[in-house]
């Protein structure tokens, strides 16, 4: 992600703009392990993949060919329009959740509030894997402690009800969420930390209620910030692989080995050995991304040094 | 975050194959050892007892998920062997009856040919149905763990009790599905919602889904050994009697198993007796027994298959005399009485073998009656008309028909969306398919 070296959590805005060029060397000098490993594991794999999706398995120039073997494929399209699905609907669901909770949060005295923090934060804590087998379980009427709500929400007596294909992707942003927006709530309340306090105080003097407060006040200040989570969680959603392959597996293939784009590509390059297929759309998911974090950016101004 | 993810799984399937690798190693360790196996869990036994019969061999014994429905583990592991250039083990154990039709095919060759390995002699004493299994252009490049034909299980006791007659006829016994439903509800003659399904009902009915003829695959739902399956299912999957479940789920057991069970019959493979109705079901002791696979009104029997596991050599197996003794050991020696442990999961595929497993079958106190006489029969009856294919079909039909007969869709409805999503994966595999 471009956002490394100048990311927004790194720096209060005023001493940001006071000496920009010595804070930039020494954020350089905090942010060189990272580059190690972003090049390592991020940038030479990327390169990697570009390399392979434009050539044949020869290693002879291809052209877009891998592309438009691969856009033709049958598993293509449902696959890609399960992930937009559930890209919008956790990705609405995070920002609307994530910056109502936190600002309901920080609204809170700070006893409460810390305890709330550490409890939003603790299913974050479990390992993404593990947490979608917590789910499995949680999905089974027979098994799960909350089965009346399995029963009447998602209206399954069945496992197999549970994750039918129209609910799908509803079921993976729901398991997501849990798993992810807890600390997502606790990274945006940071950042409301860093509005002064003479802001709030102002802001109270001129008759602000504490919905004005948080709605006129902070949510424009922490703006970056969501931005930020929104361009992290675009890519992370698009590149769906872990809660499907592990339904797939646990639902003895009910739900497709190629449900989501990403487990396509690892079909074709384990099943079929095409490596060269798997790589475009490797490819493909970088630019959704790419693409999804230029419109983000330009749109909220994410790095305009002087806001 | 996604970085995260990926490596969480990582992690997991590390923390899985080391926790299988130290479970069964005994402490071999990969490079002295002269014979390294991958098993499942259910073949760890023989592995074990084989490691305790020649202490001399030094073994590396691995356990890994054997099952499949299309889970990829054994080719994502064979594709980077390949890539490195090592790694692969001599002798790989699979519950999927297929895998050795794409591990002797590129990209993967992997599985070596037994014609040099497993001497004639030893090799004919297979079933022809399960020679043919193995052979991929003409080479034998597997020999079958287990066979694994379908027969009808029968809850004897409960029969009596009913006063119904065990039936011989798919006819037979839609018609006593319907008078049960009514009779006696909640009780069931079979289920239709496994991954395997497909195999007792379609192709235990000659229904042409994966026929191999020549480069040529014929995939025809359309065809009439399907549609009137289907239509003979349809009212029963309605009525209840054949309940679109997997006999592997908790429902499943907490619905029809247990001391009260509502299991009356069930068309299913040889291992179901241990696996599913006494592990997994817990009926009690005393009410099941076998019965001969149910034919079509007065054709010809044929039944179906599920399972089957096939033992696979590598091709890069370092000393395949070894690797080969431990295969020919494994099939044709282990333990055809053992109990508990030891005892044989399935059918064993090796005839010599089968005489003395049937015998300790017939004795033992489980069954109601002697199973031994309707599995013998059903050993050799298993329909050639169902090619092995290099794309696993489990998947298919999960995605495809179960979930939409859990909907309440119906099978007749389904079997042509079903054929075309085949003729997709078979395409996608390579296959020229076509519809008659």
């Amino acid at each position: 992600m471009p956002s490394s070296t100048t990311d927004p959590g790194n720096s209060s805005p005023v001493r940001a703009t006071r000496s920009r060029g010595l804070h930039g060397w020494r954020g350089f000098a905090f942010v060189v392990p990272y580059l190690a490993l972003l090049i390592l594991f991020g940038i030479l794999p990327v390169l990697y993949a570009l390399k392979l999706a434009f050539t044949k398995e020869s290693g002879a120039w291809a052209g877009l060919q891998n592309f438009t073997h691969t856009a033709t494929d049958y598993r293509f399209k449902p696959a890609l329009v399960h992930v937009l699905l559930y890209t919008s609907v956790w990705l609405t669901l995070l920002i609307l959740f994530v910056v109502t909770l936190a600002l309901l949060l920080h609204g809170r005295a700070s006893r409460a509030s810390s305890t709330f923090r550490f409890l939003y934060y603790l299913p974050g804590a479990l390992a993404g894997a593990a947490s979608v087998l917590v789910w499995l379980f949680m999905l089974d009427p027979s098994v799960s402690p909350g089965s009346f709500l399995v029963h009447h929400v998602l209206r399954a007596d069945l496992f197999v009800e549970s994750i039918a294909p129209g609910k799908l992707p509803f079921i993976f942003a729901m398991i997501a969420f849990w798993t992810g927006a807890g600390g997502w709530v606790v990274v945006m309340y940071g950042a409301l930390n860093t509005i002064p306090q003479e802001l709030d105080d102002a802001a109270r003097i001129d008759g602000a209620g504490p919905l004005t407060l948080a709605l006129r006040v902070k949510l424009p200040l922490i703006r970056k910030w969501v931005a930020y989570m929104t361009i992290l969680s675009f890519a992370t959603g698009t590149q769906l692989f872990v809660e499907p392959q592990l339904v797939n597996q646990a639902s003895l293939g009910m739900v497709p080995d190629t449900w989501s784009s990403n487990q396509l590509g690892y079909q074709l390059a384990f099943r079929y050995a095409d490596f060269n297929s798997a790589a475009a759309i490797s490819v493909d998911l970088l630019a959704i991304g790419l693409l999804g974090a230029v419109v983000i950016i330009t749109r909220t101004g994410l790095f305009k040094a002087d806001d | 975050m996604k970085q995260r993810r990926l490596w969480s799984a990582a992690v997991v399937v590390m923390a899985l194959a080391l926790v299988g690798a130290c479970g069964g190693s005994g402490g071999g360790s990969s490079d002295k050892a002269d014979v390294t196996v991958w098993v499942d869990a259910a073949r760890l036994p023989v592995a074990k007892a084989y490691q305790k019969e020649h202490p001399d061999v030094k073994m590396d014994i691995v356990t890994f998920d054997g099952d499949g429905n299309g889970a990829t583990t054994l080719q994502t592991k064979i594709q980077l062997w390949n890539r490195s250039g090592k790694g692969w083990p001599d002798v790989i154990f699979s519950e999927q009856v297929n895998d050795p039709i794409w591990m002797a095919r590129k990209p993967f060759e992997f599985a070596a040919p037994l014609e040099d390995l497993i001497p004639e002699e030893v090799r004919s004493q297979w079933p022809e149905t399960s020679t043919a299994q193995c052979t991929v252009d003409g080479k034998q490049y597997c020999v079958q763990d287990n066979l694994a034909q379908v027969v009808l299980w029968v809850n004897q006791k409960k029969m009596d009790e009913f006063g119904y007659t065990v039936p011989t006829t798919w006819q037979d016994w839609a018609a006593l599905g319907e008078k049960v439903a009514t009779e006696h509800p909640g009780y069931i003659v079979g289920n239709i919602g496994d991954s395997f399904s497909h195999w007792i009902y379609l192709w235990g009915n000659q229904c042409p889904l994966q026929q191999l003829d020549g480069e040529d695959l014929k995939i025809d739902a359309a065809d009439e050994h399907c549609t009137r399956t289907a239509s003979l299912l349809d009212p029963l999957i309605e009525n209840g009697t054949l309940p679109p479940l997997s006999v592997f789920t908790p429902d499943f057991a907490q619905q029809y198993g247990g001391d009260d069970d509502k299991v009356l019959l069930m068309p299913g493979p040889s291992w179901y007796a241990q696996a599913v109705f006494d592990d997994a079901l817990h009926v009690p002791a005393g009410e099941m027994t076998a019965a001969a696979p149910l034919q079509w009104e007065d054709e010809p029997v044929v039944t179906g298959q599920v399972g089957g596991g096939p033992w696979i050599i590598s091709r890069h197996a370092k000393d395949s005399k070894a690797a080969a003794d431990f295969v020919i050991w494994a099939t044709t020696e282990f333990n055809p009485t053992g109990e508990g442990e030891d005892a044989r999961p399935g059918y064993p595929a090796y005839a010599p073998l089968a005489t003395k497993w049937l015998e300790a079958l017939s004795a033992n106190a489980y069954f109601a009656s002697d199973p031994a006489p309707a599995l013998q029969a059903g050993a050799d009856e298993v329909w050639d008309g169902w090619s092995l294919v290099t794309y696993p079909d489990q998947p298919v039909w999960s995605d495809t028909v179960v979930t939409k007969l859990v909907a309440g869709d119906s099978l007749s409805s389904l079997l042509q969306p079903f054929g075309d999503a085949l003729t997709d994966a078979a395409e996608a595999a390579g296959y020229a398919v076509v519809d008659n």
